[in-house]
């Protein structure tokens, strides 16, 4: 303990917000838990620092943000065994666990329940911030509003629609949990500075969801695409209508075809579209439409497959091959043409690089962030790369980690569930005696690391994408996932290869390499 | 006065922190007897600011009883902006050493009534009995803190317009925008500077090599206002190379044999001193 409740780290690298490193001391008040201005510390408050640190050159880093996780250390967050108190202790068992990986917020990711579930979990998943370990931001509800298609292992009886839009999500998540921000958080018991964070991942063209977009944005929710077959249109109308997030890209929705880039195809949303212009896209495939899907396809029973997959893949096969939605079906987007600004004018060739859109002056749509599994299964390291250059200032790292999460876990056989085993070979899980991955567990510091290597991109701009960027696409960035003056001291000192050497919560470290 | 010359900035900077280092460690400063040093900004003081951080970390030299005075501040600057000498100095020193942030004093260039500011930061520094060295650098029109070409020579702390060379020359330090140079500053006097009872400048570099020129092979001018240094009697200069560039061959050797001088002479004193038979500063043998 400082005696004066201020630190300073010396001689280390600080990642800005830019994606660059400076070489830069860092002042903290650990008994306020919060970075400090060291210069009008010094100034001002005519104080400085007791106790310095000298970090040996090492990262200083914001803690990371993980905001898709199942669970891990054996807790599932989406398993609720008729005791509150086991589900706490289970959400404090991962908080307190999981700073070994840097994480310092996470927000407990919900699959697919049983609807009456929904009102209780989503309840118990306040923000909480337990002693000495990771804080729980809230909750990211990943279905029921999903696309039977591109399920994954979310259980397909329990898919629904919304046909009533928000009444449908207010009915099925419980009115208290989307209530106004500032009411939900009241309701929490917590104060309206508090931080709380609430996702919701469904698929847009499910009946009833495109009109719920908007109302849950206003109440400062974030709506995120995922599991879904939705058209680009219908992925840019979600977006207009307040959709922030993309759900693990790549997994669980249509592949970049491009006649019609489907959800994918937003990371290149085209300047051409400002200025109110239409486009009829060339039909896909003939071939592949004489297959295409009836409602009962799409959307009612799936086939009969063992489901045991992570949550991500598309463990079933999900037919016809992608784009499943004719492009031409321009269902909604037509409603929101006459808010398009400047529609019918002639935008002006831009004559310079600086005036174009890549440039950044003209965007024709505030593009949406998007989650990547960057663990080298979820998505090949190719593609990381081509999402990471189309729009690197929205690209977030998430770990949609399993329950079975646990960088302690060795490699070999370990029980699971139903009397099944599963085979731990580094970051792949399979099942006993088949092929079929089981998930995620990579953890969310590795992804850091593996997106460096695959993406050619340094360690700066990595560390951002699972610090910054989460912070700014949840609203939270002056709080979290930044070094600026008066976010919470929440820190992750990191060696120059990204492993993890310490984290930090508050002010306080909670978590040492031995 | 003395000159002294080295191959280049850094060494410069080398010169400057480890004299005034030995001046601190030999004046063995105390709470109740601190070392009061007057400190300047801009580029030419870095090199010394590196070489007295590293000094301090590697524990040969500890401000903690040391009181700090600056030469000057921009009025209406904001203290956090970028370019005022608060973040200049919080930036480049402050942070990295040990002083206590209640022994630093920076004009507030944001005071309500600047001339009351002015006149108590006079007030302050005698209150310390003065400053005990005063370290500075010079624009390329001679200029000493922000005492101007025509400034009074006897002048004290005070409000100051700024030279039309000077914001041009600062413009690039504000997105080379000459409209948002600051226009007036707040700065200690020249007679304020001579009132220390050492003085030691740096200069370095070709671009200030007439200004020193004028300052010491020419007569005491106000319109280079670092000449009045020829009437101090514990003055020193450190140059490089290139800034002596513009001075006779003559000076130079000149200077070079003072300062062989002053060493034999620092090192008799040093070996007394050791024997308890001396107390006295050599100050300068010029």
């Amino acid at each position: 303990m400082s005696s004066n409740g201020l630190i300073c780290f010396t001689n280390c690298l600080l990642p800005q917000e830019d994606g660059t490193f400076v070489e830069k001391d860092l002042w903290i008040d650990e008994t306020r838990g919060v970075i400090l201005d060291a210069q009008k510390t010094f100034f001002l408050r005519r104080e400085r620092p007791d106790k310095i640190i000298d970090l040996g050159g090492n990262i200083l880093s914001p803690g990371l943000i993980d905001i898709q996780i199942n669970g891990g250390y054996g807790f599932d967050f989406s398993v609720y065994e008729d005791n509150d108190g086991a589900y706490m202790d289970g959400l404090r068992l991962v908080a307190e666990r999981i700073v070994e990986t840097g994480v310092t917020a996470l927000v407990p990711t919900l699959i697919t329940q049983e609807k009456s579930l929904y009102p209780k979990l989503l309840n118990l998943l306040k923000p909480w911030s337990p002693p000495n370990a990771a804080h729980l931001l809230g909750w990211h509800a990943e279905g029921p509003f999903i696309q039977m298609a591109k399920r994954g292992a979310h259980a397909p009886p329990f898919l629904l629609n919304a046909a009533e839009g928000f009444k449908s999500f207010e009915t099925i998540y419980g009115q208290d949990n989307l209530a106004d921000a500032e009411d939900w958080l009241m309701s929490c018991g917590l104060t309206q500075d508090a931080l709380g964070v609430r996702i919701i991942t469904a698929a847009p063209e499910v009946d009833g969801v495109m009109s719920a977009i908007n109302e849950f944005a206003k109440r400062g929710g974030c709506f995120s695409i995922g599991h879904s077959i939705a058209t680009t249109d219908m992925a840019t109308t979600a977006v207009r209508r307040g959709a922030r997030l993309i759900t693990h890209l790549f997994n669980a929705m249509p592949q970049l075809h491009h006649r019609d880039p489907s959800i994918i195809g937003l990371l290149g949303s085209s300047p051409f579209f400002a200025s109110g212009a239409t486009y009829t896209p060339f039909p896909v495939s003939t071939a592949a439409h004489s297959k295409k899907p009836s409602n009962s396809d799409t959307t009612g029973t799936p086939p009969k497959k063992a489901a045991h997959a992570s949550e991500a893949f598309d463990e079933i096969e999900t037919p016809p091959q992608t784009p499943v939605l004719l492009a031409t079906q321009r269902v909604q987007a037509q409603d929101d043409k006459a808010t398009l600004p400047g529609t019918g004018a002639i935008t002006p060739l831009p004559l310079s690089r600086s005036a174009t859109y890549v440039g950044g002056q003209v965007e024709p749509l505030q593009r949406p962030y998007f989650e990547l599994i960057v663990d080298g299964i979820h998505a090949h390291p190719n593609s990381v790369r081509l999402a990471y250059t189309a729009y690197p200032e929205g690209c977030i790292l998430i770990t949609d980690a399993m329950k079975i999460l646990d960088p302690h876990l060795k490699d070999g056989v370990h029980p699971w569930r139903d009397g099944r085993n599963f085979v731990k070979e580094g970051d792949k899980l399979y099942l006993e005696g088949t092929t079929t991955l089981a998930g995620s567990v990579v953890t969310l510091d590795k992804c850091v690391r593996n997106f460096a290597h695959f993406t050619g991109c340094s360690l700066a701009e990595s560390i951002k994408c699972a610090t910054f960027n989460p912070a700014r696409c949840l609203g939270i960035e002056n709080r979290k996932g930044t070094l600026r003056a008066g976010a919470d001291a929440d820190l992750v000192i990191l060696d120059r290869q990204g492993n993890v050497i310490s984290t930090w919560i508050r002010g306080k470290v909670v978590w040492g390499k031995k | 006065m003395r000159l002294i010359i080295r191959d280049d900035s850094a060494a410069v900077g080398d010169y400057i922190a480890n004299y005034i280092c030995k001046r601190i460690n030999e004046f063995n400063p105390t709470a109740e007897k601190p070392f009061v040093l007057g400190l300047p900004t801009g580029s030419s003081p870095i090199a010394t600011y590196k070489a007295l951080i590293k000094l301090v970390k590697d524990d040969k030299l500890s401000f903690k009883n040391v009181i700090t005075f600056n030469m000057d501040e921009y009025v209406g600057l904001p203290r956090d902006h970028s370019e005022s000498y608060h973040t200049f100095m919080f930036r480049e020193f402050f942070s990295h050493i040990d002083i206590p942030p209640s022994q630093v004093n920076i004009l507030d260039g944001n005071a309500k009534d600047l001339i009351a500011e002015c006149n108590s930061y006079e007030q302050r520094i005698k209150s310390f009995g003065g400053i005990e060295l005063f370290l500075g650098g010079i624009g390329e029109d001679g200029h000493i803190a922000f005492n101007e070409p025509g400034s009074s020579l006897a002048s004290r702390t005070r409000i100051k317009t700024l030279a039309y060379d000077t914001i041009l020359a600062n413009a690039r330090f504000f997105e080379n925008d000459v409209s948002k140079v600051p226009r007036m500053a707040l700065t200690v006097g020249v007679a304020t500077v001579l009132d220390s009872r050492e003085v030691v400048v740096v200069v370095t570099g070709q671009r200030k090599a007439l200004a020193l020129s004028k300052a010491i092979e020419e007569g005491v001018n106000h319109l280079w206002t670092l000449s009045a240094l020829q009437m101090h009697p514990w003055a020193l200069i450190v140059t490089d190379e290139d800034a002596t560039a513009e001075l006779h061959v003559k000076t130079v050797k000149y200077f070079k044999s003072i300062e062989r001088v002053q060493d034999e002479v620092e090192a008799r004193q040093a070996e007394l001193r050791a024997h308890g038979e001396a107390t006295q500063q050599v100050g300068s043998m010029e």
